[in-house]
């Protein structure tokens, strides 16, 4: 139990400033099933495409934009890169969270900044909690990282 | 120019008029604008540029893009933004010279100045020149610099989404180019990607334009992870990874590059000016005397660029990342049939995860059920056959059952077997010699050649099995009886998609060639008409026959020694497609057309063809073809040579 708390420690830090950003009411935030990209399958925009081998639409030198669909969370620059990697995936991070393993989940470590020897510790209790950090159908990923924090200060 | 007629003496000086103007006009072309006064060290740069032929030096031409061209040295940049002077698409040295100038000119508010614009040019002319950056107005770009401290670059990877069955986008693959940062994920890094942007709806005209170089090409920067739904999961592509040695000065540089491109376009040129060929300026740009744009070609296949990189001793390994649909694949194998059932009612909503739970099943295999329904819900709901709606909560209900069966303590995704590597497969181009007997009993010797791509018949090492890209084959044949030379066959398209459906995947398989090919006539006399032959069908895999497709087919044809010059049908084909071992494919095969309008006719073709790989670039093949139309049938048989380069 105090391993966990320690690492909870460690990474409410990071929280600090994220939760400060759902105090902003106008940030809708990003949910379950958002696509960055409206898949383009038919047969003709296939032929097409291979002409070009081209994307259609948001084609932005996009470093600082990321994503593309949510609306983009205030100014915190440093903790901008951990909101938008949650936004935009939040569908393969919540199944790399629901099977305690997995790329995406692996980067929200990096992101959470969690060393390599305590991130077992760390995908088991966000595993176990699952339901208390996607808590609906409609959860956003500021709702999200919210939830992350109080389950690690809880545990 | 018409000289109006009158005597000689008053004809000469109108008629020369015209002339003279037209002389000043082309000799003020060449003129250069008259400069202010020059600032004494800027020219003695310039002298400095000048003596040691810095216009010259291949590097100056990596950054500007200047090729060799029927109209001399051209700049492949379009954009008139990315040079200082009028003709400095033409022109390196004026671009030189203007470009030094440049650096001195003084900031201007709400302007980027050109030793931020033109970064990586600055970067080199300054240690080349050893300008004094005291004297600059700007000697450093924030911009720039902030933009290395936000990415924090380490390295590079070459990227290869291979082709996926079935999409014709996809067909030759694609490259891009990663930057690692120091956040150690690959996910969370940087995606260089060169293609056509279009506001244009997708439609014929936009093929015709994408062809010619209607559009414009940009180069973008986007997270990985973004890149990765538009290929890995949402287009079932897999992707190759092969990380560049290129050292951190190279990548600091390639970055420099990057930076300058943004927001300037070269014309979209789909076969020789594409996706992988303009790519390749950024690893020159990253280190000198590489030169991989060096080698010309009229068509550029993003495999080929990969094979070139290889060849400069850049490619250390590489890295295989398996699409959605290959996990989807690797999970349903691990399960029984009512494993795969419960997946898929899962999926279509009836069966809830929590009754699926109380089973007494196996935790492994409820756990295996469970990922593979949430990656199948995945999956449905990008290609937009699942509605945002039940998909957000069948899926949730999935991770939720996930979530409470514990850890399996492997990661499955690593362990897919990954494929033989696609640069390791044999070359585009193909050549061919054969001989053989056609169905009139005359021995022949043949010759194809083939640029591009991949036949049913060919070895699938780094292929996907049940492909066929050909763009252009050209079969010759020479009858030794009759001392006769001819063309057989002008393949212009040849495209086939055998996509095998299952439980899970529900492709359609389809096929279109085009070319000219020789027909018999009603007279027994064949001729070259011009064919037209697309079709769509049904495929599956079979544990022992292989893959087994059935199509149904039309057929146009075109010439003159038909009746009335055309002649239309319908029919169908079937196949199987069977690796006996990794070395030795069969391919059966069977058609019926029913040309019933214009000059009518019935054709069924039967035929057995083999292949044995004798080396990744080296095969041997044997086909036998019967034929029988409403006069005649026959049996052709041939063997061939193939060796691919």
């Amino acid at each position: 139990m105090r391993r966990v708390a320690a690492l909870a420690i460690a990474i409410l830090c990071t929280f600090a400033a994220v939760g400060a950003i759902s105090a902003d009411q106008s940030n809708t935030g990003c949910g379950i099933g958002t696509m960055i990209f409206e898949g383009k399958d038919g047969l003709l925009s296939q032929i097409s495409a291979a002409t070009t081998n081209g994307t259609f639409g948001n084609q932005t030198f996009g470093i600082t934009s990321g994503t593309v669909n949510c609306k983009k969370a205030s100014s915190f620059v440093a903790y901008e890169k951990l909101n938008k990697f949650v936004g935009d995936n939040m569908d393969n991070l919540a199944m790399d969270m629901s099977k305690g393993s997995g790329e995406y989940l692996s980067t929200l470590a990096v992101l959470l900044d969690v060393p390599v020897e305590k991130r077992a510790q760390l995908y088991s209790v966000l595993q176990t909690n699952f339901s208390k950090i996607y808590t609906s159908e409609s959860v956003t990923h500021i709702d999200v990282l919210n939830n992350i924090e109080a389950v690690l200060s809880a545990s | 120019m018409n000289c109006s007629r009158g005597s000689v003496r008053t004809v000469l000086p109108i008629c020369a008029l015209p002339l003279l103007i037209l002389l000043l006009a082309a000799s003020s072309a060449h003129a250069r604008p008259i400069q202010p006064p020059e600032d004494p060290y800027v020219q003695t740069l310039l002298d400095d540029a000048r003596r040691a032929e810095l216009s010259e030096d291949p590097f100056w031409h990596t950054l500007l893009h200047y090729k060799g061209s029927i109209l001399g040295l051209r700049s492949l940049v379009d954009d008139p933004k990315f040079f200082l002077v009028v003709d400095g698409k033409s022109d390196p040295e004026a671009e030189l010279e203007a470009t030094i100038r440049a650096f001195f000119r003084p900031v201007v508010e709400n302007e980027e100045h050109p030793v931020c614009r033109f970064v990586a040019r600055y970067d080199w002319l300054k240690t080349k020149l050893t300008i004094d950056e005291s004297r600059l107005p700007l000697s450093r770009c924030r911009p720039f610099e902030e933009l290395l401290e936000q990415i924090k670059p380490e390295s590079v990877t070459l990227i290869f989404p291979a082709s996926h069955m079935n999409s014709p986008a996809s067909m030759y693959g694609h490259t891009l180019l990663t930057i690692r940062t120091v956040f150690d994920s690959d996910l969370l890094s940087y995606a260089v990607n060169y293609s056509a942007i279009s506001d244009e709806t997708f439609g014929p005209l936009y093929i015709v334009k994408g062809l010619l170089g209607s559009y414009k090409g940009y180069f973008s920067i986007l997270p990985y992870y973004a890149k990765l739904q538009e290929y890995s999961d949402v287009n079932d592509r897999d992707i190759w990874e092969y990380p560049l040695d290129l050292n951190a000065e190279e990548v600091r540089r390639l970055l420099m590059h990057v930076y300058e491109m943004q927001n300037i376009y070269a014309d979209y040129l789909f076969f020789n000016e594409n996706c992988s060929y303009d790519l390749l300026f950024l690893l020159d740009a990253a280190r000198p005397n590489l030169n991989l744009t060096d080698h010309c070609a009229w068509w550029v296949i993003p495999l080929d660029t990969i094979r070139e990189v290889k060849k400069s001793g850049l490619v250390r390994e590489a890295v295989y990342r398996p699409s959605r649909s290959t996990k989807i694949k690797h999970l349903a194998s691990a399960l029984t049939e009512s494993g795969r059932r419960d997946a898929l009612r899962i999926v279509n909503g009836t069966l809830e995860p929590e009754e699926f739970l109380k089973r007494e099943t196996a935790n492994e295999e409820k756990i295996t059920v469970c990922e593979l329904a949430s990656e199948h819900l995945q999956y449905k709901h990008a290609k937009g056959e699942l509605a945002k709606e039940p998909y957000v909560g069948r899926f949730m209900k999935t991770l939720n059952a996930r979530s409470t069966l514990g850890e399996t303590g492997d990661d499955w995704a690593r362990q897919i077997p990954a494929p033989i590597r696609p640069d390791e497969g044999h070359h585009s181009n193909r050549v061919s010699l054969g001989f053989g007997v056609d169905d009139e009993d005359r021995t022949f010797q043949e010759i194809r050649l083939r640029p591009a791509y991949h036949t049913l018949l060919d070895n699938d090492a780094g292929y996907k099995p049940g492909s066929q890209i050909v763009f252009t084959d050209f079969v010759l044949r020479y009858y030794s009886q009759d001392g006769k030379l001819e063309l057989e066959a002008l393949n212009l398209i040849d495209i086939v998609s055998i996509a095998p459906r299952d439980d899970f995947f529900k492709h359609t398989s389809w096929k279109i060639r085009t070319d000219l090919y020789r027909r018999t006539m009603r007279n027994g006399e064949d001729y070259l008409v011009y064919r037209l032959n697309p079709g769509f069908g049904l495929a599956y895999e079979n544990r022992f026959l292989g893959l087994c497709y059935a199509m149904l087919e039309t057929e146009l044809h075109v010439g003159g020694a038909l009746d009335g010059n055309y002649s239309a049908g319908a029919g169908g084909s079937a196949g199987i497609l069977k690796n006996v071992t990794d070395s030795w494919k069969i391919h059966l095969f069977a058609g019926d057309v029913y040309y019933g309008l214009g000059d009518s006719d019935i054709l069924i073709t039967v035929g057995l063809g083999q292949n044995l790989r004798i080396s990744p670039d080296m095969s041997l093949s044997v086909e036998l073809v019967g034929s029988r139309d409403d006069q005649d049938s026959g049996l052709e048989s041939i063997i061939r040579w193939n060796a691919f380069f």
